[in-house]
């Protein structure tokens, strides 16, 4: 603890001087930074960290992905010739496999956000959650390089879904541009999931009850939607229920991507004509449920992190 | 405990122009009619006053609940207080708590590193965190590894440490950035005696190169170990501080401990006869597991013609000794009880979380 010291105190003591005029506004977390970090300097230590826990368990990073893969393999080879009966009626001319891709590019999103409020619950019992809010970091990068590195990864998850997919003889009419565009509608899917697991972790607390309670919800949203059939082949209250399911929204805005037409089953718009009709709507209402649920997630966030003080 | 000499390394990093604090200057913590209310109801702390010279290594004591870590939550900025005037660093709690963050160290009381990352990722994640130079983070990783003695198991995965070392581990996380003043909140707390000889030297070695050190404990003996000056609170309030040395010398004489062969209320029997003793004027006698302690200024001379009165009596001694007081008995003589890990209080509010 000697040899540079003086200079690395000194440095310190400047930078806390300079940061004094910004700490008002930088305790709701929002404000600027005044540790050694810029925002996204702060953004890019926890998008570091959060990539590299997510690495030292590949068990979860597998798993996480096997689930979805058996549901596309088994799904096309018992239901396949079944089902291609009822698709095609939906969506003439299509593979079952095609029609099933979209849909678990959105399982994927669903199982790999519910990892998000876990890793939140972890933090909170292994004391890092209080550590991190004790360092200069901006409270609003810690989150957002958190939510980054969860959002790499289920992107990468979904890519790998799309291609296996087509391996299995799926096709992307819409060719490269529709397998980005699919990825970024499963992103954007996923963030509703990741602000809920986030809310149910920081009210249980609790990991089993987070899994649990995000698993729960998983089947119901995925059945009770189009991700299988077309809604013309099923029931009349799930067709109901489908409408009001985000599930639907994802997989049909996905699914308009992948055969490049609008085949949006829930809302019927033609600003665009053409495929963008298919994918506006679900990207819409997929954005305006993702600000509601992170609003959420935000507010229970900002509220765990100043305590319950009078 | 040479906070006496804090020219021999490091002239700690601290804000001398900030013209934030009321307080004296060389002051790294001054409060004044700190109050802190819980959202419940619970009033955990009630006007604390104190201030922490520069370079002091300080400890805080009370019994669980007493208000010992939501005291120290204030100060490292995680509650804001309810009412009162806190600053530390010469920057105020509520309006520049970060400010405040760059320029402490913070070890919570339970033990806080991130299990799945190794040694030391989780020393640089926290040299990142705190914006310490790139180009310094090499050496001060394996400074601080060195000096917590976990250069050996940098590679390893956290969650394989022993307790201690996952103690040593997140106290280095908390120096990464040199602050001037380190909170410690009974840091030592279920180690084994060779790994809280550990810490112990190692905080007396950054206290030596002038980190200025604010230390909860459980363990009176390490408050009298390590502590320049001590302050007890006691049900969110302060009831004494000092020296060890000025704490001891209040409670006045010596001590006698009697041991007595149990026998139903034989202790309580022995307490009654050495109250009534006119030999100890003004004594202070409690029962202990064993027997009786008895403080007073003529326990040495008298002593003896106690344990032939409880002979009278038809108890049985089976050991005294006569000792100086420790701090263990200045505690009881605040408090009226003993300081007990088990000791239950409605304060929960004070846990850690």
């Amino acid at each position: 603890m000697s040899g540079s010291d003086g200079d690395g105190a000194v440095a310190s003591a400047d930078g806390a001087t300079a940061a004094t005029d910004e700490t008002r506004a930088a305790t709701d977390g929002r404000g600027p930074v005044g540790s050694g970090n810029s925002f996204f300097g702060d953004v890019w230590v926890n998008f570091k960290r959060w990539n590299l826990k997510a690495v030292r368990n590949p068990f979860v990073l597998v798993v996480s992905l096997v689930q979805p893969i058996i549901f596309l393999v088994l799904f096309t080879e018992v239901f396949g010739t079944v089902a291609g009966g009822a698709v095609n009626q939906g969506i003439p001319g299509i593979s079952y496999e095609t029609y099933l891709v979209p849909a678990i590019a959105v399982q994927v999103a669903l199982a790999a956000a519910i990892t998000s409020g876990v890793g939140l619950v972890n933090d909170i019992e292994n004391g890092m959650f209080e550590k991190v809010l004790v360092t200069p970091m901006n409270r609003t990068a810690v989150f957002v390089g958190k939510t980054a590195a969860e959002v790499f990864r289920i992107a990468v998850q979904i890519a790998i879904i799309i291609g296996l997919g087509v391996a299995l003889g799926a096709e992307v009419v819409s060719g490269v541009v529709g397998v980005v565009g699919i990825v970024a509608v499963g992103v954007l899917f996923s963030l509703w999931f990741v602000a809920f697991s986030n809310a149910l972790a920081l009210l249980t607390r609790d990991q089993e009850s987070t899994i649990i309670g995000a698993n729960l919800l998983q089947f119901p949203l995925l059945f009770l939607s189009s991700a299988f059939l077309p809604l013309g082949a099923l029931p009349g209250w799930i067709q109901t229920f489908a409408r009001f399911n985000p599930v639907t929204y994802g997989v049909d805005a996905a699914r308009s991507l992948m055969v490049d037409r609008d085949v949006m089953t829930v809302i019927d718009v033609s600003w665009f004509g053409g495929t963008l009709d298919g994918v506006a709507p679900g990207v819409a209402v997929l954005a305006g449920l993702d600000l509601l649920l992170g609003g959420v997630a935000v507010y229970l966030l900002s509220r765990a992190s100043s305590s319950d003080v009078k | 405990m040479s906070s006496q000499d804090p020219g021999v390394g490091v002239e700690p990093s601290r804000d001398e122009g900030s013209a934030a604090s009321d307080g004296p200057a060389n002051a790294a913590i001054d409060v004044d009619g700190l109050e802190l209310v819980y959202s419940d109801g619970t009033a955990a702390v009630q006007g604390v006053d104190m201030t922490v010279p520069e370079g002091e290594f300080f400890g805080f004591l009370g019994p669980n609940g007493a208000g010992k870590t939501t005291t120290i939550k204030v100060f490292a900025t995680l509650l804001s207080p309810t009412a009162g005037e806190v600053s530390v660093n010469g920057f105020d709690v509520r309006s520049e708590p970060r400010a405040i963050r760059e320029t402490i160290g913070y070890m919570a009381q339970e033990t806080s590193i991130d299990p799945e990352l190794t040694a030391e990722e989780n020393v640089r994640f926290a040299c990142e965190a705190y914006g310490v130079p790139s180009a310094e983070r090499d050496e001060r990783v394996t400074e601080l590894l060195d000096l917590v003695d976990l250069a050996d198991v940098a590679d390893k995965r956290s969650e394989e440490f022993s307790g201690g070392m996952k103690k040593r581990l997140d106290a280095a996380t908390a120096l990464v950035h040199r602050p001037p003043l380190v909170f410690l909140d009974e840091p030592t707390t279920g180690l084994d005696p060779k790994a809280r000889n550990r810490l112990w030297e190692y905080f007396r070695r950054i206290n030596d190169l002038g980190t200025t050190i604010f230390l909860t404990t459980q363990y009176l003996e390490e408050a009298d170990q390590l502590c320049d000056r001590l302050a007890v609170i006691l049900d969110g309030e302060i009831v004494a501080d000092g020296s060890p040395a000025d704490l001891k010398r209040e409670v006045g004489g010596e001590v006698l401990d009697v041991e007595l062969e149990a026998d139903g209320d034989a202790s309580s029997r022995a307490a009654t006869i050495a109250r009534e003793f006119e030999a100890f004027a003004d004594a202070s006698v409690t029962e202990t597991d064993e027997g009786i302690s008895v403080t007073a200024e003529t326990a040495r001379e008298h002593g003896t013609d106690l344990l032939v009165a409880l002979r009278d009596a038809d108890l049985t001694v089976t050991g005294f000794n006569i000792r100086a007081p420790t701090l263990d008995d200045v505690f009881l003589a605040i408090t009226g009880e003993e300081l007990d890990a088990d000791e239950s209080s409605e304060a929960d509010a004070e846990g850690s979380r």
